[in-house]
């Protein structure tokens, strides 16, 4: 999975290159709007990251070039939240748009749903039954078992634990979940996310020794099988 | 130098052209009647030099007192011939004056048996002769005749002319005058207007409370002062409650930033494992999502400050979405113990995340200040102009000096600020900018152990746009 980069912010870039690289994917960077155009239109990517204000080439002027020739799936970065830089760049083609400051999950989330790997995923979301260590979950029925042991959960806990699980191994942000558990789209800066977390941990983590449901502090939450050697590592 | 514009300068030449009018009438009506006063006079001076002729004409008993009258008339004819006397008859020792060739027009009392007065118009002669003639039918003692006096209108033409030079001379004048006393009254009757352009201009970004003293301004002007003062009331509020916005940006800002410089600093002073490392960031990477959320709420504020409007506006019922958020706001209701009652129902074209998150943070707001074993209620209603969402919870009046300024952003009822993570002191203000993105506005009242806070949004189509 190749990734274009045009980010002329050193840092942003140096962050972005080496977070998408740890992530899987492959990535070459541009650090103004005539390199990045360079690039784009050479190589073939599996999506672009394009910043709006670039050195050189404007982002807008990248992205009208690059729809001339072709359709590869690009996100915009801008510092402004105006709507106008919004209307414009979905106009010029853009396939999805992020404001800074972003969460580099966010952005993770947005790529994987704009990429192939993405697609994937989401049929891996619509299967029946899901599995996480030794938790069970039937969609179906709407039954979550562990260690044998059936789980009463409230239809907000099941929809938060499925939530979790399709993406275990992902670590979702708050305003994720609250996104898709209770169809919030916006920083609630209530609590809400951490009392359904602390809730459900206490029912389907409460009595077994090992944990399944991990809080990534300031980032979010992750649903996942570690194993005894992370923890020790992390522990230490 | 005279500004062109100026009220002084304009006054004055108004003043002038009034007085130009007043004194083109007078001068007029003067005109008239000195007229008349000459042509009086011109008349009586004519009939007596005629009634003088004809009372020998009317005593002539011979021929031969013709010559005596001709004698007359010769010393009466002044050298410079500004009366002249005529005679005209068949009878050659009756005629006398030169013959009609020498007049070249003759107006009035020229048929037979008529009389009257007119204009002779005498060859080389400048001005025309004023003139009474009379004809005298022939009787037993002399043939019939017509007789003519003419003077000359010349001397009265010359003070008519004169009297015309001397009123243009001084209606001029006056005119001059009044032009320049007027621009000089207008200029000191305008004084107070300078004095309160001095005023202002004294009038800064240090100075806002000076206001200009409306007790020594004219009755004219204390109403422009007083809008004045007006304004910068405004300003001063806008000014204050500005500085004070930036006051508390700045706090906010700088709690964060002095945790995080504080504590990378204490990180990286000694050597630290891997782990303590990580403590770190995460603990960095929480001040960074304050700092972040900070910002975008604020960035929120900004764009409706700057008047934008909901964009995708759907019709939605607001019952539903009130329950949707108290349905997210479950666990948190649940914990504090409260309960939420919705009721009614209203609808209205809305941007349905926007309305969301401004439903939330008032319920929030309200489970925060609630007891537990409490009831918050949502009153939905709705009139033909907007839909209106108040929530209403128990709990202690809110003073009313505090109840108007809830919506003021970082605004907090106990100025000691509770540093809470999660609450940064915008929460109304987003449900008063969602308000406005909506045409739409707050309201908040406390009384009688309820407070209820709450906010319309437009039905109308055209308000929402």
């Amino acid at each position: 999975m190749k990734i274009l980069v045009v980010e002329d912010e050193l840092k942003m870039a140096d962050y972005l290159g080496r977070g998408l690289t740890e992530q899987g994917y492959t990535v070459d960077q541009a650090h103004n709007g005539i390199d990045g155009q360079h690039l784009a239109l050479q190589c073939d990517y599996d999506v672009i990251v394009l910043d709006v204000m670039l050195p050189g080439l404007d982002g807008f002027s990248l992205l009208r070039s690059l729809r001339a020739v072709k359709d590869t799936p690009v996100i915009m970065l801008t510092a402004r939240e105006r709507i106008e830089d919004r209307v414009q760049g979905l106009r010029e083609g853009a396939d999805d748009y992020l404001v800074k400051p972003f969460s580099f999950l966010e952005l993770v989330a947005r790529l994987q749903a704009l990429t192939r790997r993405g697609r994937a995923q989401e049929r891996m979301y619509e299967s029946s039954h899901l599995r996480v260590g030794d938790l069970h979950i039937d969609m179906l029925s709407r039954k979550v078992v562990r260690d044998g042991l059936r789980i009463d959960l409230t239809a907000k806990e099941f929809a938060l634990l499925s939530v979790l699980a399709r993406r275990s191994g992902e670590v979702l942000s708050k305003t994720v979940i609250a996104e898709l558990v209770w169809d919030m789209n916006f920083d609630s800066n209530t609590n809400v996310v951490e009392v359904a977390i602390k809730r459900l941990r206490a029912k389907i983590d409460g009595p077994y020794a090992k944990n399944l449901l991990h809080t990534v502090r300031g980032m979010g939450y992750v649903l996942e099988e570690r194993h005894e050697s992370v923890a020790i590592e992390r522990v230490t | 130098m005279i500004p062109t514009r100026s009220i002084a300068l304009r006054l004055g030449a108004l003043f002038a052209a009034a007085a130009l009018g007043v004194f083109a009438l007078i001068g007029i009506a003067l005109h008239r009647v000195f007229d008349h006063a000459i042509e009086a006079h011109q008349f009586e001076e004519l009939d007596t030099k005629f009634r003088d002729i004809e009372y020998f004409i009317k005593r002539v008993r011979t021929p031969e007192q013709w010559a005596h009258i001709h004698e007359k008339l010769d010393a009466l004819t002044p050298p410079d011939g500004s009366t002249r006397y005529w005679i005209w008859s068949d009878d050659p020792d009756v005629q006398y004056g030169a013959s009609r060739a020498e007049i070249a027009s003759i107006s009035g009392g020229r048929s037979d048996g008529d009389a009257g007065r007119g204009q002779a118009i005498i060859e080389r002669h400048e001005a025309p002769m004023v003139t009474r003639n009379e004809y005298f039918p022939a009787d037993a003692n002399h043939p019939a005749l017509r007789f003519m006096v003419g003077i000359d209108s010349t001397p009265f033409l010359r003070t008519e002319r004169e009297f015309e030079q001397a009123l243009i001379a001084w209606s001029t004048l006056g005119v001059i005058l009044v032009a320049v006393l007027g621009y000089w009254a207008a200029r000191f009757g305008l004084l107070p207007l300078q004095r309160i352009s001095r005023e202002a201009q004294q009038i800064g970004v240090t100075h806002l409370s000076q206001r200009l003293d409306t007790k020594r301004l004219p009755r004219e002007l204390s109403d422009l002062g007083l809008s004045f003062n007006g304004a910068l009331d405004r300003l001063e509020g806008a000014y204050q409650k500005l500085e004070a916005f930036n006051a508390d940006v700045t706090h906010e800002l700088r709690t964060p930033l002095a945790n995080l410089i504080g504590q990378t600093q204490v990180a990286l002073s000694r050597e630290r494992t891997a782990g303590e490392l990580e403590e770190t960031l995460q603990s960095n990477l929480e001040e960074l999502e304050r700092l972040r959320s900070i910002i975008s709420d604020m960035l929120f504020l900004a764009r409706a400050d700057q008047g934008e409007k909901a964009m995708s506006l759907a019709p939605a019922s607001l019952a539903e979405e009130v329950h949707k958020t108290v349905e997210f706001l479950d666990l948190i209701t649940d914990e504090a113990g409260v309960t939420v009652r919705v009721e009614g129902d209203a609808s209205a074209p809305v941007e349905r995340s926007l309305l969301r998150r401004a439903i939330t943070n008032l319920l929030h707001n309200a489970i925060r200040h609630t007891q537990s074993r409490d009831e918050i209620v949502v009153r939905l209603s709705e009139t033909e102009a907007d839909a209106q969402i108040a929530i209403s919870n128990p709990g202690p009046a809110i003073p009313r000096e505090h109840i108007g300024r809830i919506f003021d952003r970082f605004y907090r009822i106990d100025s000691a600020r509770p540093n809470s993570g999660e609450n940064h002191g915008l929460g109304l203000s987003i449900v008063k900018a969602v308000a406005s993105m909506h045409a739409g506005t707050v309201f908040a009242s406390s009384d009688n152990g309820m407070t209820t806070v709450g906010f319309t949004v437009a039905r109308a189509t055209a308000a929402s746009r």
